[in-house]
């Protein structure tokens, strides 16, 4: 049977491995660079020694040096120093070694294979030796053990592999601990992720009080998923308000065909039951099509299909469409129109936002009053503003307006979609909507940043 | 009597606007997928084209484009429940030549029809004649049986597209669209109250009223010759 490869794992082999062969590396050239300088030095000390050898033993008498070698050797108590006088034809007259090595180089040091003629037990040994001429022609080797630096080499092994075993045991602890937490924290992601995919949206992921990378990135999925929380709320909030904004005209309708069916003597009569019928199927689709249009208005792809838009003439047209009807309810419509530089936008959704302010003011106004349609450059930017005699939306009301299906009034009819709108154009559109402080005027506003960025 | 194929693949659907159509006195071919649909617009000549854009097998503006593509000039009424501006754009784009969001009013859908059908060919006349109406757009008067009206240019303007289909249901939507250029619903009869002014105007005195509402969905300007 074999195991499924647990992919977790893989980052506990990669932290310990990537440090194990880092440490490994680090030993070795530490290793290299003590022994290159601590033999460099030594050979130097050795070289001086021989060196100074050759210069006592030219010095010295030809018929004495036998015996100051001889002396020499008796003085050399750790047996390490190598001393041989041999004559022309390389016969040794004095000294412990047997015979001169094979190769000599002049006047330089070499390490060479000597056999040893005083130590018992050994029948060649390694020593660094210098063959300097004497002046009678003879020719003395002098030489320096070097079984003591094969021993420190040994030692520096020795200590290297005795550090590296728990250095490198160290590394993979590191790895598998790693690893562990790294594997952890996937772990307690996934699980909450599950939860979060299997609907509550209430889990959040944990974030360190001082995060790392992976923190940083369960801080961002964390934004994400208030954000969407916030969608789904919306979404659940708007398929509520639509159940029950559509219950009360359904159930009225509904007794309304019944009592028609029922109680309709003639023809007329169920024709007159059957228009108002109708008109409330109408006003129904009218709030379908205007939750249509908000959830398309949400939808920012439509800014593709901006074009510049005059709106000293958006409101000119308006007056000139909304007049008749204001002359008809007895209101006076006054525009006072300036130039202002074009704007970037939908001229259809601009007029329906515009429309649906004057709407609004047409309806909550007082009776024979004053609607005032105007647009003009003001410090902040070009703005259409839309003012009636008296308050307007009674401060209090004026936050929650804009929210669908809110009603600061119940006799003005409709379906309290008309502001959301508003608000939904002027945020694709990037523009303020904003009520005055004193007064009822309510107000588009195309700050600067955005008319100069239209151009 | 036109003939007229519409794909549309709601059976309800289909059939209120097929009883509407006939009724109109049009002659309706069904078909409820893209294939049926491109075998019989290929095969007879039909005068209008009522498309779906979600089709069981495809999307309606698909078919449009190829007809289109074929040489095929038979004006085309694209339906659909996208109802966003991008679509229409869209719908447009392919080929349509009008675009009606679902849901829609059969008033309205037979107006775009009749307008379709009959879509004003001499649109460079500058003295229009209806009747006893006579238009004159370089000097911008309208008269009655000789009796000038005095109407203001938007007026003036609202009685151009009027007399141009004369004999045919214009809806406020359509005139809203093509007589001020922006294309939403308001919620105000602000086009009635125009449409109000105007018949006052027009219809003096013991005179018969040349332009009719239509129960409430819109207008047509009767032209009695």
């Amino acid at each position: 049977m074999t195991r499924r490869f647990d992919p977790r794992t893989r980052s506990t082999w990669r932290w310990g491995g990537a440090l194990a062969a880092m440490l490994v590396v680090q030993s070795l050239v530490m290793t290299a660079a003590f022994w290159m300088l601590a033999n460099g030095s030594h050979r130097r000390a050795i070289e001086h020694a021989l060196g100074e050898d050759c210069a006592f033993f030219a010095l010295t008498p030809a018929e004495e040096r036998p015996e100051e070698l001889r002396e020499k050797l008796t003085r050399d108590i750790h047996r390490d120093r190598f001393l041989g006088l041999f004559d022309a034809r390389g016969r040794l007259i004095a000294g412990n070694i047997a015979r001169l090595p094979t190769a000599q180089p002049k006047n330089r040091s070499f390490v060479a294979d000597l056999a040893p003629t005083e130590l018992p037990g050994k029948r060649s040994d390694e020593a660094r030796v210098m063959v300097c001429p004497m002046p009678d022609g003879t020719r003395l080797l002098t030489g320096i053990d070097l079984d003591d630096t094969e021993e420190a080499l040994q030692l520096i092994w020795q200590s290297l592999l005795l550090g590296l075993v728990p250095g490198v045991l160290l590394a993979v602890a590191f790895g598998f601990v790693a690893g562990r937490r790294a594997a952890r924290q996937v772990d307690t992601v996934r699980r909450l992720t599950q939860q979060i995919v299997s609907g509550d949206l209430e889990q959040r992921l944990p974030v360190a009080p001082y995060p790392d990378s992976f923190g940083l990135l369960c801080a961002h999925i964390n934004t994400m998923l208030d954000r969407l929380q916030q969608l789904v709320g919306d979404v659940r909030g708007i398929g509520d308000d639509i159940a029950h904004q559509m219950r009360t005209p359904l159930t009225r309708l509904r007794a309304r065909i019944d009592r028609g069916l029922r109680d309709a003597a003639d023809r007329a009569a169920f024709a007159a039951v059957a228009d108002q019928a109708l008109a409330e199927i109408d006003t129904l689709l009218g709030i379908v099509s205007a939750l249509l249009r908000l959830r398309e208005m949400e939808d920012h792809a439509r800014r593709s299909r901006f074009a510049p838009v005059d709106l000293a003439r958006l409101v000119d047209d308006a007056c000139d469409l909304y007049r008749p009807a204001a002359e008809d309810r007895g209101l006076t419509l006054l525009c006072s129109i300036e130039p202002v530089p074009p704007v970037e936008g939908d001229a259809s959704l601009l007029m329906e936002a515009l429309a649906n302010l004057i709407d609004n003011a047409m309806k909550f106004g007082p009776a024979g009053g004053t609607v005032h349609v105007s647009v003009g450059l003001l410090s902040e930017g070009a703005v259409v503003s839309v003012a009636v005699d008296g308050d307007g939306i009674p401060p209090a009301d004026r936050a929650f307006v804009t929210q669908r299906f809110y009603r600061a009034r119940a006799d003005g009819g409709g379906a309290g979609l008309g502001l959301s709108l508003v608000k939904a154009i002027a945020d694709l559109h990037a523009f303020d909507l904003r009520f005055a402080d004193t007064g009822s005027a309510v107000s588009l506003i195309v700050r600067r940043s955005e008319a100069r960025a239209s151009g | 009597m036109a003939r007229i194929l519409l794909i549309e693949d709601d059976d309800g659907t289909a059939d209120e606007i097929s009883l509407e159509l006939t009724s109109s006195g049009h002659g309706v071919t069904r078909a409820a997928a893209l294939e049926p649909a491109r075998a019989l617009s290929t095969g007879e000549p039909f005068d209008l084209l009522i498309l779906d854009r979600q089709l069981p097998d495809g999307e309606g503006l698909e078919l449009l484009s190829d007809l289109r593509r074929n040489g095929q000039r038979t004006p085309a009424l694209v339906l659909s429940a996208l109802g966003s501006l991008d679509d229409r754009v869209r719908g447009l784009r392919a080929g349509g030549d009008d675009y009606l969001p679902k849901p829609f009013a059969l008033v309205e859908l037979v107006a775009r029809v009749e307008a379709l059908l009959r879509r004003p060919n001499d649109t460079r006349a500058t003295r229009l004649i209806a009747g006893p109406l006579e238009l004159d757009l370089l000097a911008g008067t309208a008269t009655r049986a000789g009796r000038p009206l005095g109407l203001l240019p938007r007026e003036l303007k609202l009685l151009d597209y009027m007399v141009r289909r004369a004999g045919q249901i214009v809806t406020r939507a359509m005139l809203l669209r093509d007589v001020w250029g922006y294309s939403f619903e308001p919620d105000t009869n602000v086009v009635d109250v125009h449409l109000g002014r105007l018949r006052r105007k027009i219809d003096g005195e013991g005179e018969t009223p040349m332009i009719r509402n239509v129960r409430g969905q819109g207008y047509i300007l009767d032209a009695p010759l």
